[in-house]
């Protein structure tokens, strides 16, 4: 008696608290769909720093540009207008000119005027980003894809661009 | 504790009960099925306007690209804000440390949904903020690669929507779901008291008919309707009642019968024993002439012959009550008068103790008092021992006559049988001196008397002195229609 009394008790205060608490539009949590929206760019995309982190830069152009343009771009380092943003590259003008090419494995490899084992991890971000999306963008590689960057030097170990 | 065994009576009555079972049952149903709708319903309009909105804001994003200059200047992230913005929803657009909106509503964001929307999906929120539902979709701009994938531009876009107007919606849906219940609920307590009716009015009848029986009419039936138990059992009573009604009515006959007899045996026996009364008168006569043994016969057939006319008499009154013919002769009496002639004339008034204050006066027949009267005092000297007392006493209501004796008193077995027709107190004596009805006689007598609901009455009991008592009660104002039934 006691028991179906409970149940009976506890039955009505479940349907009462949904009915009191159900109503309306509650606040939910995140909920994720497709991934982001995404649509062609024009121009030539550059890797610059912004507060020591990898920045895309699109610089207008009428064409999509070469690895090689891009490389020679980013050697140039950030224009007025760019530096006045807070974009700085750490990229030395001496690498240039740079040239770039695509093996039989499909791994691409830049090499570089100026020393290559003396570039800090920054410039070398920037230069594997810049190399990696210009040749992806032209379809020359796959995304991703691992770059080597040769100097006088010598070789730097072949590192894929860490922004995905 | 009557109150609260009424209200619990009432509370767990049948009734009650229906109704309770049939609300419960109502409700449950109804709040099953409107509550399941109503959340059914909310969800599928929820899920429609983010689909909606979620679908609007990506069309509307497309015409974004191509993007030709990143990163963007203030004005251009203004800009787009501005064209993405519409009435239904404002857009914040994000590039890292700048924002611009088409109105303020960057508040609105929480850190979860940046957090899901920088890890390259489309994210939607729901938030309630100053009381009203929002809805928030946000996606970054990507560019997309040859090869499908796609790279991220640093441009965040976030779409605020007012859902006030679904919220009224799920509000309406709310409000009939409220409606439909509260209609069912009252449906239901309805049809509950319908079937309580058509249920208890059955009972109700043989709840009547049944203490209608028990008053005593025996011609009680009940109108059987339908086929259902209740009218198995009002079949059943029927059944019973008919089957009683036809015993008693067996029962009665063959009693009537029985006093008819007697009466009739009586009335015939009055003739011839008037002829041998008159015949013993002179027998009595004779019988001193009468030498030895012819004259003491003579005595006792002269003695046997009064008392059977004593006998005959008694059981012709009787019989009258019986047959309810016996009247009143009423009168305005003064009862210590009365007992007092009463006594007189049967000698009795030197052995009898009376205590009759004077001036009570009653209307009442005097011939019956009288009867009672000798024969209470009667009895008190042949069965009881000397001193007799009567004593009158009187109120405004009520006349009350004792009679005691100081005798062994009644026997507390013989005592309810003393007003019992023909009782022999002493089994070993068969014959005595009365005729064994003036008792029932009196007690006759006595009831007759009546005055609306006040009846008189005889009772017999015993003194704790010792001796038995017989009370005499009367009301003053006994009625004209005195009748014995």
């Amino acid at each position: 008696m006691i028991g179906r009394r409970t149940g009976q008790t506890l039955l009505a205060g479940g349907l009462l608290l949904t009915l009191a608490t159900g109503c309306g539009v509650r606040p939910s949590i995140v909920i994720t769909g497709r991934p982001a929206v995404s649509g062609p760019s024009q121009g030539i995309g550059l890797y610059l720093l912004r507060q020591g982190e990898l920045v895309l830069v699109l610089r207008p152009a009428k064409a999509q540009g070469t690895p090689d343009t891009a490389l020679a771009l980013l050697a140039a380092g950030p224009d007025q207008t760019e530096r006045g943003r807070g974009l700085t590259s750490e990229v030395p003008a001496g690498i240039a000119p740079v040239t770039s090419e695509v093996d039989q494995a499909g791994d691409l490899t830049v090499r570089t005027a100026s020393a290559a084992r003396a570039l800090s991890e920054n410039a070398v971000n920037q230069i594997v980003c810049t190399a990696a999306d210009a040749a992806a963008q032209a379809g020359l590689v796959v995304s991703f894809a691992p770059v080597t960057i040769v100097g006088p030097d010598g070789t730097r170990p072949p590192q894929p661009c860490p922004i995905k | 504790m009557t109150l609260w065994r009424w209200v619990g009576a009432r509370v767990s009555g049948l009734r009650v009960r229906l109704v309770l079972a049939f609300a419960l049952l109502g409700v449950i149903t109804t709040v099953a099925v409107a509550s399941g709708s109503y959340f059914q319903a909310r969800n599928v309009i929820l899920q429609q306007a983010q689909d909606a909105a979620v679908m609007s804001l990506t069309d509307q994003l497309t015409k974004v690209y191509p993007i030709t200059q990143l990163p963007p200047t203030q004005g251009e992230l203004d800009l787009l804000a501005q064209r993405l913005s519409d009435r239904e929803g404002s857009v914040v657009v994000i590039y890292r440390d700048l924002w611009a909106q088409g109105s303020d509503s960057l508040d609105l964001l929480t850190p979860e949904l940046r957090q899901d929307v920088g890890d390259g999906r489309i994210a939607w929120q729901r938030v309630s903020s100053e009381g009203e539902p929002w809805l928030l979709i946000g996606t970054q701009l990507r560019f997309a690669r040859a090869d499908g994938s796609s790279r991220p531009s640093g441009l965040e876009v976030y779409s605020v929507r007012s859902l006030v107007a679904e919220q009224q919606s799920i509000d309406r849906l709310a409000t009939l779901a409220w409606l439909t219940g509260g209609l069912s609920l009252v449906l239901a307590v309805l049809l509950a008291l319908l079937a309580a009716r058509g249920v208890l009015r059955p009972v109700r009848d043989l709840g009547r008919a049944a203490r209608r029986l028990g008053e005593g009419d025996l011609s009680t039936r009940l109108t059987v309707r339908g086929v259902d138990e209740l009218a198995d059992v009002a079949r059943t009573f029927n059944d019973t009642a008919r089957t009683l009604e036809r015993q008693v009515g067996e029962l009665r006959r063959l009693e009537s019968d029985a006093r008819r007899f007697v009466a009739d045996v009586s009335h015939e026996l009055r003739t011839p024993l008037a002829a041998m009364t008159a015949v013993t008168d002179v027998l009595d006569e004779e019988a001193e002439h009468l030498p030895g043994d012819a004259g003491r016969a003579a005595r006792l057939v002269s003695q046997e012959t009064q008392n059977l006319t004593q006998l005959v008499n008694d059981l012709i009154e009787i019989s009258r009550f019986d047959s309810g013919t016996a009247r009143l002769a009423l009168d305005d009496v003064d009862v210590a008068a009365a007992v007092t002639a009463a006594l007189r004339i049967r000698g009795w008034l030197d052995r009898v103790r009376t205590e009759l204050p004077p001036g009570v006066v009653v209307r009442l027949d005097p011939r019956r008092l009288d009867v009672i009267v000798a024969n209470l005092v009667g009895n008190a000297f042949r069965h009881g021992a000397e001193p007799v007392s009567v004593r009158l006493s009187a109120d405004p209501d009520w006349v009350t006559i004792e009679v005691a004796d100081q005798g062994p008193g009644l026997d507390p077995e013989v005592l309810p049988h003393v007003f019992d027709r023909l009782y022999k107190a002493d089994t070993a004596r068969t014959r005595s001196e009365g005729s064994g009805l003036g008792l029932a006689i009196s007690w006759e007598n006595a009831r007759l008397h009546r005055d609306g609901e006040r009846r008189g009455s005889l009772v017999a009991g015993n003194r704790p002195g010792g001796g038995a008592v017989f009370t005499l009660r009367l009301p003053r104002d006994t009625a004209d229609a005195g009748d014995a039934r």
